[in-house]
């Protein structure tokens, strides 16, 4: 059995906010002693009185977390500057928390410390991975990869990296009582959970494709043999380019495409466009564009594919990782894709997530997690 | 008193925590509108170069289909000119070959009225020999024997009359070929049309009967009462031989799948009706027996090239230039009826007299 409780403060200030988070813990757990909790907080808190608090009051907890574009739960929905805690009590699920420092170092050494970490004190073999990888300094594919090969590509990941209300200058990942920075914190799940995940965009690719003639990781430096700034300034004129517009990458015979979204740092100088994600050199490109409707159908979709396959009777916790990409063109209207998910609800379930700065999960019906762009995704949480 | 106190503090707090947000709200709102505003201008950017890129593909949508229609009239040109070489070539090989024939046929049948009195003239003095020699030498006895005179008599006036029909069915043809060939009148000339459908027929003439392996069909021919009709008589006929031509493959396709008792049944027959549509029109019907043409190909049988014949037996271009020749040679109509397994019927009107007309 698993029981999980949601606490959400929107309260700017930061003691205050954790004060009110661990009240509504307090009387929302009934004297039962947490096993883990997942942080998602605004990028003005501050994180380490916060984190300290928590572990005032919860001093054995495996606690993991980032700072977010936005958050939204079951108690306040959509908030912006708020801090959500989100806290698991189980005696047959064990969740272990780890981190990987200096991802941009040594991402190997990095993620293999974060996995030895977290296994420690497992029985049963890993079910499921939970992560926060930092955003901003290393390729979010690169740490992916290492991350599924260290987990020998058993283990479904899901996530969201970190990311800070679009500023694209500085984020955190939590562990414990630790505030980092180009770090990966990961939970590891083991026992008898039960999960299921659905993940949904909305996007589509429009106007003239193109092939990329230069590229190294995340760095885009050529489309059709001239700069990459040129292909998103015949679009969007003069103004950098911005995740609201990614990049379709198609495969070898284009029927298919993944997205890649420009991280907002790109060099004048050379042309190139920094993305979340790397782009292989020959792949076919075609930028991609959206509506609000198309965005909050896509949400609603992502909810009723993890309902719909999830294998238990009814889940006890729901974790949504969304873009950032998709708050910042949804604006007023982003209060609407939380709501829309609780729609396909018939009772209340305890949930959160947060606004990342790109999404980590499986695709529909796969085991292997990909990194995405511009996706919503629900994964939904159980005990057997 | 204390719980009051209470509820103040806990109020000011609440109130507290309300400011604090709106103060946060307040310093985002900035942030949002200035974001707002950059994400209107992408987007109204982004939108104004995909309608760019819309109207150029359109462009090049439009010019590529004004090529691709160049390229058929291309084509099409290319095709007729082909055709009408070749027809002109037949043409001229025909009228060739008649003129050719004509002369030695004219100077063997002028000459078998001189040789058939000649013959007479003989003969009759062989029998005055015979009444008043009735007892010749042996040596003529004996040539008599051996050339049978007597049947040679009978029979020479046969063979006499027998090469005058074939001298006469000689001419007849040559009269048709020429009169087919039209090469001799390029020009609009007011013509007799059941003459042209006769020589049409009668060159077809071997396709007709049933010595070719299929049953003979038989050609009804329901003439009206027609005036004589100004119109480019060589291309007309050739409309009256593709028309006819089909029709006769309309019916040998029909024929190996059906019984012979069906086949006594169902005649296989051509029939051609003309009429006075009123005092200005004509009208000419050829209907066949053959299995008829399903809707979905009628719409497409006057297109050039299109043909359902086996690749080799046909150019797909007998129809089209046929539409061609009533439509814009003759300002007529060219129309085809047909209920698939009841056979077909083309239909020609053509004006009596010329008009004016763009020739191609």
């Amino acid at each position: 059995m698993l029981k999980s409780v949601v606490c959400h403060s929107n309260d700017p200030d930061s003691l205050a906010a954790i004060t009110e988070v661990l009240e509504q813990c307090h009387d929302c757990l009934s004297g039962e002693i947490p096993q883990a909790a997942i942080l998602f907080a605004a990028i003005d808190f501050d994180h380490t009185l916060i984190l300290h608090q928590i572990h005032q009051q919860y001093p054995e907890i495996q606690l993991i977390g980032g700072t977010t574009d936005g958050e939204m739960s079951s108690v306040l929905g959509f908030e912006q500057d708020s801090l959500i805690l989100m806290l698991f009590c189980s005696d047959r699920i064990t969740i272990r928390a780890g981190i990987g420092r200096g991802i941009s170092k040594d991402l190997q050494r990095a993620i293999q410390t974060a996995i030895v970490q977290a296994k420690t004190g497992h029985q049963d073999p890993i079910k499921l991975c939970i992560t926060f990888p930092e955003s901003l300094t290393a390729s979010a594919v690169l740490i992916l990869d290492s991350l599924n090969q260290a987990l020998d590509k058993q283990v479904p990941i899901f996530g969201g990296l970190t990311a800070d209300q679009w500023r694209f200058q500085q984020t955190y990942q939590f562990f414990g009582t630790e505030v980092c920075s180009d770090a990966i914190p990961i939970l590891l799940i083991s026992g008898e959970i039960l999960f299921s995940h659905g993940v949904a965009s909305g996007w589509n690719p429009l106007g003239k494709r193109g092939t990329v003639t230069k590229a190294y990781q995340n760095i885009l430096y050529e489309i059709d043999r001239k700069p990459a700034l040129e292909f998103y300034h015949h679009y969007l004129g003069k103004m950098p380019p911005s995740s609201e517009y990614p990049l379709a990458v198609f495969d070898v015979d284009e029927s298919h495409y993944y997205m890649r979204a420009p991280s907002g740092a790109y060099d004048p100088a050379v042309g190139s466009v920094t993305f979340f994600g790397d782009i292989p050199e020959g792949a076919i490109v075609q930028i991609t564009e959206t509506t609000h409707d198309n965005i909050l159908t896509a949400s609603r979709r992502s909810m009723m594919q993890a309902l719909e396959t999830y294998p238990g009777k009814v889940p006890a916790a729901a974790l949504y990782f969304s873009c950032a990409g998709r708050r910042q063109i949804l604006g007023s209207r982003t209060k609407e894709e939380y709501a829309l998910t609780q729609t396909c609800l018939t009772q209340a379930l305890p949930s959160c997530g947060f606004y990342t700065n790109g999404e980590i999960s499986p695709l529909k019906n796969q085991k292997i997690s990909c990194f995405h762009n511009e996706t919503f995704i629900t994964l939904l949480l159980g005990g057997e | 008193m204390v719980s009051e106190k209470i509820d103040d503090f806990t109020k000011i707090q609440q109130l507290e925590k309300e400011k604090r947000i709106l103060i946060k709200k307040l310093e985002r709102s900035e942030k949002n509108c200035l974001e707002l505003e950059q994400i209107n201008q992408r987007k109204e950017f982004f939108l104004r170069q995909i309608i760019h890129e819309l109207e150029d593909s359109q462009r090049e949508v439009k010019e590529k289909r004004q090529l691709e229609q160049t390229l058929i009239e291309l084509k099409r040109t290319q095709a007729q000119l082909v055709h009408a070489e070749k027809m002109s070539s037949l043409g001229q090989l025909v009228a060739g070959v008649a003129h050719e024939i004509n002369n030695p046929v004219n100077f063997i049948h002028g000459n078998l009225t001189h040789i058939q009195q000649y013959s007479q003239n003989l003969l009759e003095l062989v029998q005055l020999y015979q009444q008043h020699y009735p007892n010749p030498v042996a040596e003529i006895q004996g040539k008599e024997n051996e050339i049978d005179l007597d049947f040679l008599q009978i029979d020479l006036l046969q063979i006499l009359k027998s090469m005058n029909i074939g001298t006469d069915r000689i001419r007849k043809i040559v009269l048709s070929l020429r009169n087919f060939s039209r090469m001799d009148e390029s020009d609009f000339k007011s013509v007799d049309i059941h003459e042209g459908i006769d020589s049409t027929l009668l060159i077809l003439q071997h396709r007709l009967k049933d010595n070719r392996g299929c049953s003979e069909i038989k050609v009804i021919r329901n003439y009206g009462n027609l005036p004589l009709v100004e119109c480019y008589a060589g291309q007309l006929n050739q409309v009256f031989m593709n028309i006819l031509a089909n029709a006769i493959d309309a019916i040998d396709e029909v024929n190996p799948k059906t019984t012979q008792q069906e086949r006594k049944e169902n005649l296989s027959q051509i029939t051609i009706s003309t009429s006075m549509i009123d005092l200005d029109w004509v009208e000419i019907a050829i209907a066949d027996s053959g299995g008829g043409i399903p809707e979905s190909i009628k719409k497409q049988i006057f297109n050039p090239f299109f043909t359902t014949k086996p690749v080799g037996k046909g150019t797909g271009m007998g129809m089209a230039i046929s539409y061609q020749i009533i439509t814009e040679k003759h300002g007529g109509e060219l129309m085809c009826f047909s209920t698939p397994g009841t056979g077909a019927e083309f239909v020609i009107r053509i004006p009596v007299q010329k008009k004016v007309y763009n020739l191609v």
